[in-house]
C-alpha cells in the first residue's frame, strides 16, 4: 500500500482544497480508535463529498475507517494504522417519513433516538432498541446489524431495511432497494451491507419499514431460583402462542423480562397469563407498568452494557432449545477460569451477551472453550468489546466455515485496494 | 458447447434416468409460468443429491456451459427460462424433508419440497411456514428462495428472506458452501440475505433451513364490499393510520371478483371492489382490533360484510382470492400479469391512471392486489387470436410498471425480474446501481454461466424486444409441432 508521507496539515489543506470546503481537520484526542490516532478526520455533509473522499483515499492508497456515534468503534481488532477517520456525524436528519406507508429514509449520522423522536409524531417508530440508542447512529446500527430485546418480535436491522444509498470504495454512489416495503427488483445490496462493518461501502442513508407504536405495554418480571427454569418457561409461553415483543433473560441472579405490547386489554391479559405460567414453573413474577417497567428495562440493559464500559463483551449465539446447557457451560467455564460474568439476551432466539471480568488468558480460555462447543451454523462466539490482548489471543469472529472464500471474493470486488476498514470486517475481511 | 461427450459425462453423473436429452421430452421444460417466453434447453438433468448437482455444475464450469436451476416451474417472470445452449437442472427429485426440529422451530428441507408441504409437516405440532404465495400448493421452496416469494400474509410476517435461516449451496464453480445455519447470526457477511432473491443467478441451492411460526391463538377474517376501489383504498389507509398491522389486506376489483366467482364460487358480492382483511394473534388483541376494522369498513360505506365463522368459511374466502389468477382464464382467453409495487398511499392515484389506460387501450385490466403493502397484480386481458393484441398487452403492462416507478415504486414485489423485466431494470436503477449489483454477480459467477440473461439488462437481451411466443401457422393447422 502506498501511503503518502506528507505531514497531516498538508494533507488536510490538500483535501479541503479538493472538496472546496472545510471538511477535513487534524484529529482530536477523542478521535483515536482503540488507541490508534488517525492521520486526519473528515466530516462530510453530502454524499458527493463522501464520494470524493473515498475516491481520493482509494487513488492515493489510504485506509478509511467510518465512524457514526462512535459507540461501536472499539469493536473488532485494533487497526495497525488509520489514514482517514470518516465521521458521518454531520449527515443527520430524517429525510422522509412516509407515515401513510409506514416507511422512513434516514441519513446515516442520525442517532436512533433522534430518528424515533421524529417518527413519534405519527405514533410510529423504527422498531430497534440496541444499546446506546441515544448516541448510536443509524449508519452504525445498520453496519453492525445491532439490535436489542425487541428483536424477538420486530427483527434486526437486516429484517427492517428496504433501501440504501451507499458510496463504494471507488467513490461511486449507488442505490439499492427503494421506498416500498415489498420489492424484489435486483440484488439486495442493502441487506449485504447490513452487518458488513463498513468493509464494503459507506452507508449514506437507509430506508426502513416502520412499526406503529403500541397502545399499551406490560412487562412481566420473573425471578427463577436457577437458570434451568428459563428454557421450559420460554417453551411454555410458545405453547400458549403468547406473542411477547421481548423475551429476555439476565443472570446472575436469574431474572426474565417478558414484554407485551398491544391494545390495553391484550397486553394486560397476556401479562397475567405469563405470570400464572411463571408461577407454575417455580418463579415469582410480577407485572410492571409505567416507571417501574422502564426502570426494569434500564437495569436490564445495564446488566451487561453498563455505563462503566468495563469488561469484555461477547456475543454468544446458541440454538433456542440449547439455552439451558449453554447457560450452564457459561457458568462452568467462567468458574473454571476465575472470571466474573453477567449474561443478558434473547431467550427465545438464543442470542446472548456475556460480560466477563478477569485475566486476559482466563477470558481467552473462556472464548476458546465455548467456541469448541459449536459447529459452524450451530452457534458462535464473537468478541464485541475487547482489549488488544484478548483479540490477539482468540481473534474476534471465530470460525466462519466454508463460505469464507466467497466472502473474501465479495470484499475484493467491492474494495479491491482494501481501503475500507481493512481487517476489521466480519471474518477479518 | 454440449456435444455427445458432454452428454455422456452428464449421464455418468446423474444416471440415464436422470438425464433428459430427447428433444420432445425437453419441450416440457421450455417455459416456466411465463409461457410467452420459451426456450428449449440443450439438456436437462434431474439430480437426486447435492453431489450430483456439484458434479453437473463442475462439468458446466469446466466447459463454460450455462446452466439454469428450475423447481416446479411456476415462476411468473421467466426466471427459470432455459438457456438454449445450456443445461437445465431440474430440482424436483430433491424433495425430501430432512429434519423437523420443533423445539428450535426449524425445519430442514431439500429445495424440491412444496411450500404447503412444509406447513403440512408441522401442522400437527401447532406450527406453520409463513410465506404463502398463491401457488403454494404447487411451488417449491427452492423457487421461493430464488424469488424471495411473499404471499398474502407477508404484510405482517415478512418474505421468504425473513424465514430462511440457512442454506447449503453449490457455487457456479461447483464448490459446496453453507450460509447461515440452524442458529442465528452466523459470523460473516450476510451472503444469505443476497442469495435469497437472486433469482438463481448466484448459486444452486441444495438444502434449506426454514424458520417455523407458532399458529396464533386466534384468526379472524372479514370480507367487505365497496362501491369503488377508492373507497376500499381509503379503508386500507384508515386501518394503517389506526396503527393496525393485519395479517393480510387483499383487494380485488370487479373483473377479478367475477372471474373468481366463475371459477370457484367463493360467494363474493358483485361489487366494484372487495377487501379481505385478516387479523391474527392473541385472542383478546384480535377481538379488539377486529371491532376497529369493522368500524373502519362501516365508515367507508362497506356493505355485504361477511365474517368467516369457521375455518371452512375462511378457507372459502381465501380460495376465491388465491384462485384469482387462474380464474382469469374464465373471462379472457389470455392474460398478462405484472406485479409492480407502489407506496400504498398512492393507490387511488395509480388506479385512476390504470383505469384511463384500460379505456384508452381497449383491453380489460383486472386488479387483484396485496393492498397492505401496495403490491399490485394487474391482469391485462387479451386474445392471442387477435392480431397485435399480445404485443398491445405487453405494452399496456409495461406502461403500468412505469406508473409504479413514477410514484417511487418497484418493478416487482414477488415475481422477480427474470427474463421478463430485465430490460426494464434501467428505468428503476442507474448504471451505477446495476454495476454495484454486478460486483456481487462477478464475485459468485465470474464466467456468467449461472442462469445468464436474467435480472440484468444486456444488449443481446434488450437490443431487440423479445416478442411473445407465437404459434407458427403450420402448428396451428396441426401440420407441425415444435421440437
Amino acid at each position: 500500500m502506498t501511503t503518502t508521507n506528507a505531514p497531516p496539515s498538508e494533507t488536510v489543506a490538500d483535501l479541503n482544497a479538493r472538496l472546496d470546503e472545510r471538511v477535513a481537520r487534524p484529529p482530536a484526542p477523542t478521535d483515536t480508535v482503540q488507541g490508534v490516532r488517525p492521520q486526519l478526520v473528515v466530516e462530510p455533509t453530502a454524499p458527493e463529498q463522501v464520494s470524493q473522499i473515498l475516491a481520493w483515499a482509494t487513488e492515493t492508497g489510504r485506509t478509511v475507517i467510518v465512524r457514526g456515534g462512535g459507540t461501536k468503534i472499539g469493536w473488532g481488532p485494533t487497526p495497525s494504522s488509520i489514514d482517514v477517520l470518516l465521521s458521518m456525524s454531520e449527515m443527520r436528519g430524517v429525510q422522509a417519513h412516509r407515515h401513510g406507508d409506514l416507511t422512513a429514509t434516514v441519513l446515516a449520522g442520525t442517532t436512533l433516538s433522534a430518528t424515533n423522536a421524529v417518527l413519534a409524531e405519527h405514533r410510529q417508530w423504527l422498531a430497534l432498541d440496541p444499546p446506546d440508542g441515544e448516541s448510536a447512529t443509524i449508519g452504525g446500527i445498520v453496519a453492525t446489524n445491532d439490535s436489542g430485546p425487541r428483536r424477538h418480535w420486530h427483527g434486526a436491522p437486516r429484517d427492517l431495511i428496504i433501501g440504501m444509498t451507499l458510496v463504494r470504495a471507488d467513490g461511486v454512489i449507488a442505490h439499492s432497494g427503494g421506498i416500498v416495503v415489498k420489492n424484489v427488483a435486483g440484488y439486495d445490496v442493502a441487506r449485504l451491507l447490513t452487518g458488513s462493518f463498513g468493509s464494503l461501502g459507506v452507508i449514506v442513508s437507509a430506508t426502513f419499514k416502520l412499526a406503529p407504536r403500541a397502545d399499551a405495554s406490560r412487562t412481566v418480571a420473573v425471578d427463577f431460583p436457577e437458570t434451568g427454569r428459563c428454557a421450559p418457561y420460554v417453551a411454555g409461553l410458545l405453547a400458549q402462542a403468547a406473542m411477547p415483543t421481548a423475551l429476555e433473560l439476565a443472570v446472575p441472579p436469574v431474572r426474565m423480562l417478558v414484554r407485551f405490547e398491544s391494545v390495553e386489554v391484550a397486553a394486560a391479559q397476556q401479562a397475567r397469563q405469563a405470570v400464572t405460567l411463571a408461577e407454575q414453573h417455580g418463579g415469582s413474577a410480577s407485572v410492571l407498568t409505567a416507571d417501574d417497567e422502564s426502570g426494569a428495562w434500564r437495569a436490564h440493559d445495564a446488566h451487561v452494557f453498563g455505563a462503566d464500559r468495563e469488561g469484555t463483551i461477547l456475543k454468544v449465539v446458541t440454538l433456542p432449545a440449547e439455552l439451558s446447557s449453554t447457560l450452564e457451560q457459561i457458568s462452568e467455564v467462567a468458574q473454571a477460569n476465575q472470571l466474573e460474568y453477567a449474561v443478558t439476551g434473547r431467550a427465545g432466539l438464543g442470542v446472548l451477551f456475556v460480560r466477563l471480568h478477569g485475566s486476559g488468558p482466563g477470558r481467552a480460555a473462556f472464548v476458546t472453550a465455548l467456541r469448541a462447543q459449536f459447529r459452524p451454523g450451530q452457534g458462535s462466539v464473537v468478541v464485541r468489546r475487547a482489549d488488544p490482548e484478548l483479540t490477539s489471543l482468540v481473534g474476534v469472529w471465530g470460525p466462519i466455515g466454508d463460505s469464507l472464500p466467497i466472502m473474501r471474493e465479495v470484499k475484493r470486488r467491492f474494495d479491491p485496494t482494501g481501503t475500507l476498514n481493512p481487517g476489521r470486517g466480519p471474518g477479518g475481511l | 458447447m454440449i456435444d455427445s461427450e458432454f452428454l455422456a459425462r452428464l449421464e455418468r453423473i446423474v444416471g440415464a434416468d436422470g438425464l433428459v436429452r430427447d428433444e420432445s421430452e425437453l419441450l416440457t421444460y421450455e417455459s416456466d409460468g411465463l409461457m410467452s417466453h420459451r426456450s428449449r434447453p440443450a439438456a436437462a438433468v434431474l439430480p437426486e443429491t447435492a453431489e450430483q448437482v456439484q458434479g453437473v455444475v463442475r462439468l458446466c464450469h469446466q466447459h463454460t456451459v450455462p446452466f439454469v436451476a428450475r423447481g416446479q416451474g411456476t415462476g411468473l417472470s421467466g426466471g427459470a427460462l432455459p438457456h438454449p445452449e445450456g443445461v437445465l437442472i431440474v430440482m424436483t427429485r430433491m424433495n425430501r424433508v430432512l429434519a423437523i426440529d420443533i423445539p428450535n422451530q426449524r425445519i430442514t428441507v431439500q429445495p424440491g419440497v412444496m411450500n404447503l408441504e412444509v406447513t403440512r409437516q408441522v401442522a400437527p405440532d401447532g406450527y406453520y411456514y409463513a410465506p404463502d404465495p398463491s401457488s403454494q400448493v404447487i411451488c417449491s421452496i427452492g423457487g421461493n428462495l430464488a424469488e424471495n416469494s411473499g404471499g398474502a400474509h407477508c404484510l405482517k410476517y415478512g418474505f421468504t428472506v425473513h424465514h430462511v435461516l440457512g442454506v447449503e449451496a453449490v457455487l457456479p464453480d461447483g464448490e459446496l458452501i453453507h450460509l447461515g445455519g440452524e442458529a442465528l447470526d452466523s459470523p460473516g457477511l450476510d451472503l444469505l440475505g443476497v442469495v435469497v432473491g437472486s433469482e438463481g443467478t448466484l448459486a444452486v441451492i441444495t438444502k434449506v433451513i426454514l424458520r417455523l411460526c407458532r399458529r396464533p391463538q386466534a384468526v379472524r377474517t372479514l370480507l367487505a364490499a365497496f362501491d369503488s376501489t377508492d373507497a376500499a383504498g381509503n379503508a386500507v389507509s384508515d386501518v394503517i393510520a389506526a396503527g393496525i398491522i393485519p395479517a393480510a389486506i387483499e383487494m380485488m376489483d370487479r373483473t377479478t371478483i367475477r372471474a373468481a366467482e366463475a371459477a370457484v364460487q367463493p360467494g363474493f358480492p358483485d361489487a366494484e371492489a372487495v377487501l379481505i382483511v385478516e387479523l391474527d394473534g392473541p385472542q383478546s388483541e384480535v377481538e379488539t382490533l377486529f371491532e376497529q376494522i369493522e368500524r373502519v369498513c362501516a365508515r367507508n360505506q362497506a356493505w355485504g360484510v361477511q365474517v368467516a365463522a369457521d375455518d371452512a368459511q375462511r378457507g372459502r374466502i381465501w380460495m376465491g382470492r388465491k384462485a384469482a389468477f387462474a380464474a382469469m382464464g374464465r373471462v379472457s382467453p389470455n392474460y398478462y400479469v405484472q406485479d409492480g409495487v407502489i407506496p400504498r398511499s398512492t393507490l387511488p392515484e395509480v388506479l385512476r391512471r390504470v383505469r384511463a389506460l384500460e379505456e384508452r387501450s381497449g383491453l380489460t385490466i383486472g386488479n387483484v392486489f396485496h393492498a397492505g403493502d401496495g403490491n399490485l397484480h394487474p391482469l391485462v386481458c387479451y386474445d392471442d387470436a387477435v392480431e397485435g393484441q399480445a404485443e398491445l398487452a405487453e405494452q399496456v403492462a409495461s406502461e403500468i410498471l412505469s406508473y409504479c416507478l413514477d410514484v417511487g415504486g418497484s418493478l416487482t414485489g414477488e415475481h422477480g425480474i427474470g427474463s421478463d423485466k430485465a430490460c426494464h431494470m434501467p428505468k428503476m436503477f442507474s448504471d451505477d446501481d446495476l454495476a454495484t449489483m454486478q460486483l456481487v454477480r462477478v464475485a459468485f459467477d465470474p464466467d456468467g454461466i449461472c442462469n445468464p440473461d436474467k435480472l440484468f439488462p444486456t444488449p443481446r437481451l434488450c437490443g431487440e424486444v423479445p416478442g411473445p411466443y407465437r404459434a407458427h401457422p403450420l402448428e396451428t393447422a396441426g401440420l407441425a409441432t415444435r421440437m
